[in-house]
């Protein structure tokens, strides 16, 4: 019998998956994500139809019964972009059933060690970039970054940024997973909206001017007799680079 | 108007970039109804070339100077252009570079011109400024000037975050052959009047929340290595009561860099970089890992083991101690084996409350079996591939020469407790 499920690609659909595979215990292959429209009648995987209800009860129902740290766990697991994040958090939440918060301490099990690494690849990525994010104020006087990391990290990002700019307008583009925060700063609140590329969007004079003034400083700073360039670019990977105002990205 | 900041931005950022303390945790001030916060675990900006991190604006508000410091490039008598910020410059540079998310916040320091309290004077006005014109509420690390009066040191830590005296020279005949303007005493009193005044406002906020906070990142110092003949052990020493005696929150070293000829000081040394790395990790030691000055060095070797990090070193004078069962040593003794952490000796106690760890277990835990092996057992098993007592024990531990190179460690390692994010593998010694 073939091991291997597919969903819809949404949050409620991993969850109705799960909520329908964990109290059989059912051995899995692989899960994967298969948008609605690419749905064939003769694939091999079992479809598992998204029930809204479903979904949210079990949330609940976890939210309940796993520990704080499972729960962290499980969260920075659901937002990670990783080829096996499903099956992965299947195996932790298979076993968290068997042991319970016995969990917690089982950091060894290669199961817990396997999510433990994710989970924390997606802390360190969002811890990262919340120095990595470069506003720029557009005409108009919003302030737009744009970043493209490699999970979706927006959600442990907002509160951040909305507690410390709350008196200005912000944008925060995650345009690698085509969302995006805007935070309304007279209602002060965030809202996770799906966003595309838009036109390239306008800047001040002044915004130019602060970032010649942010570049001139930078390239100061260094202390030639210390140049190490491959400690630099252990810190500041080439990839993030093109969203940073001092190694000479703009939007 | 713009190209005049553009240059002075970069004179006073020269002037200014060889204070290697960068850090910007230890505060967590809340952001009411301004712009900013501080945020208690400290967060990078960006990274130089030189690999060091940027998370504050580190400028100068002058870079006059009425002293001759021999170190110094701002010295009066190195001939070079000298420029000068007013506060209201200062302030909006700050908050520029703020709203765009470039900075944490704002380092300031300074040349001293006229007088030591006219000086403090304009650094005050700077920071208050900020503070009360610009309702901003993230990081402040503001210099202390030596030989300021008292009621101005005060005033500084209210404002500031975090306040600081370079103590530059270890010793008081170091001070006075390379900065002989500036008396220990100068230096030293700032230091522990701050340090009181810290104390004595923990006091107060225990009394009454609504108590005015003092520098509630506490203060630092930074140390200028190899540009005497101090030793190493004269150093870590000197640390080791700073962190004791006056509680400062962190000591920075930086390694002498010449940028002035001066015939008081040596050439550049052989390997300053690795030295400073070394005091860095024996530094860590103190403050994280239960170690005292004189474990480490004594007067037979009074510095550091340029080949050996300082705990391997300790550990290879200790034989007799090791090696440890992992599943019955205590959290004290898995701290000072080579190889385990802060974090992973957490791990293991945590994870054999569930059952004997065996040597398998030991690499997913975090701990690096490359140095570990040698100095412990897992359920009685030994996977040393040479004994403790095997003479090749102590090549086998020498960093190997294409090691990444000597990093400022300050930054990752501020919080490696708390910060679960912080880098894994820096700190862990
Ligand atoms: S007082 Fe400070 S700025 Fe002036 S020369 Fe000495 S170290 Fe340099």
């Amino acid at each position: 019998m073939s091991c291997c499920y597919s969903y819809d690609g949404t949050l409620a659909g991993l969850l109705t998956l799960y909520a329908r595979l964990l109290p059989e215990r059912v051995a899995v292959e692989r899960i994967s994500a298969v948008l609605l429209d690419q749905q064939s009648l003769f694939s091999s995987e079992i479809c598992i139809v998204t029930e809204l209800t479903v979904a949210e009860a079990f949330w609940q129902r976890l939210n309940s019964r796993l520990s704080d740290n499972s729960l962290k766990l499980l969260r920075r697991c659901l937002l990670a972009d990783h080829p096996e994040q499903e099956l992965l958090i299947y195996r932790y939440l298979l076993l968290e059933a068997e042991q319970g918060q016995r969990i917690d301490g089982m950091l060894a099990h290669p199961v817990v060690a396997s999510a433990w690494k994710l989970t924390q690849q997606v802390g360190r990525e969002a811890h990262r970039y919340l120095g990595f994010v470069r506003f720029q104020q557009l005409q108009g006087g919003i302030y737009y970054a744009t970043i493209t990391p490699d999970h979706r990290i927006l959600l442990l990002i907002g509160s951040h940024f909305a507690q410390r700019f709350s008196d200005q307008q912000w944008i925060i583009h995650d345009q690698r997973h085509g969302e995006g925060i805007v935070y309304d700063c007279s209602s002060k609140e965030w809202l996770l909206l799906p966003m595309n590329q838009e036109s390239q969007p306008e800047i001040t004079p002044q915004e130019e001017q602060f970032q010649q003034l942010w570049r001139n400083y930078f390239q100061t700073l260094a202390v030639p007799e210390r140049k190490n360039l491959k400690l630099q670019q252990g810190k500041v990977p080439l990839k993030v680079r093109a969203c940073l105002t001092e190694f000479g990205g703009t939007i | 108007m713009a190209t005049d900041l553009t240059e002075k931005l970069k004179i006073l950022a020269d002037g200014a970039k060889y204070d290697v303390s960068c850090s910007s945790s230890g505060s967590s001030r809340a952001n009411n109804g301004g712009i900013g916060n501080a945020a208690s675990s400290g967060i990078c900006h960006s990274w130089t070339s030189d690999g060091r991190c940027v998370s504050l604006l580190k400028i100068l508000m002058t870079n006059r100077c009425i002293y001759d410091c021999a170190y110094c490039v701002n010295r009066s008598s190195n001939d070079t252009q000298r420029v000068a910020l007013t506060p209201q410059e200062v302030a909006e540079l700050t908050i520029g570079f703020y709203r765009r998310n470039y900075i944490e916040g704002l380092f300031l320091s300074t040349g001293v011109v006229r007088s030591p309290d006219y000086t403090m004077e304009l650094l005050i006005q700077a920071v208050r400024t900020l503070r009360s014109e610009y309702r901003f509420n993230g990081y402040i690390h503001l210099k202390l000037v030596p030989g300021a009066d008292p009621l101005l040191v005060q005033q500084a830590g209210l404002w500031a975050d975090r306040v600081s005296v370079n103590l530059e020279l270890p010793t008081r005949e170091s001070l006075l052959l390379l900065a002989p303007d500036k008396s220990r005493d100068a230096v030293v009193g700032p230091m522990r009047q701050v340090s009181s005044l810290i104390v004595s406002n923990r006091a107060e906020r225990k009394q009454s929340r609504k108590a005015p906070r003092f520098a509630p990142a506490g203060q630092s110092t930074q140390l200028i290595v190899g540009a005497t003949p101090d030793t190493d052990r004269q150093i870590v020493t000197l640390s080791e009561q700073l962190y004791q005696r006056l509680e400062l929150k962190r000591v920075y070293y930086s390694a002498f860099i010449p940028t002035v000829a001066d015939s008081r000081l040596p050439a550049r040394p052989e390997t300053p970089l690795r030295r400073e790395h070394r005091l860095y990790q024996a530094d860590w030691l103190l403050r994280y890992y239960g170690f005292s000055a004189h474990e480490l060095l004594d007067e037979a070797s009074p510095n550091l083991d340029s080949e050996l990090d300082p705990k391997t070193g300790w550990a290879l004078r200790h034989l007799e101690l090791f090696p440890v069962e992992i599943n019955g040593a205590s959290y004290e003794e898995l701290l000072r084996v080579p190889g385990i952490g802060v974090r992973s000796a957490q791990r293991i106690i945590q994870t054999r409350r569930q059952g004997h760890l065996g040597i398998d277990d030991l690499t997913r835990l975090g701990i690096v079996m490359k140095r570990a092996r040698y100095f412990i057992t897992a359920r009685g098993q030994y996977v040393g591939e040479s004994g403790l007592e095997s003479s090749s024990l102590r090549s086998r531990l020498v960093d190997a020469p294409k090691q990444r190179c000597p990093v400022q460690l300050s930054l990752d390692l501020e919080q490696p407790v708390v910060d679960e994010t912080a880098s894994l593998i820096t700190g862990e010694l």
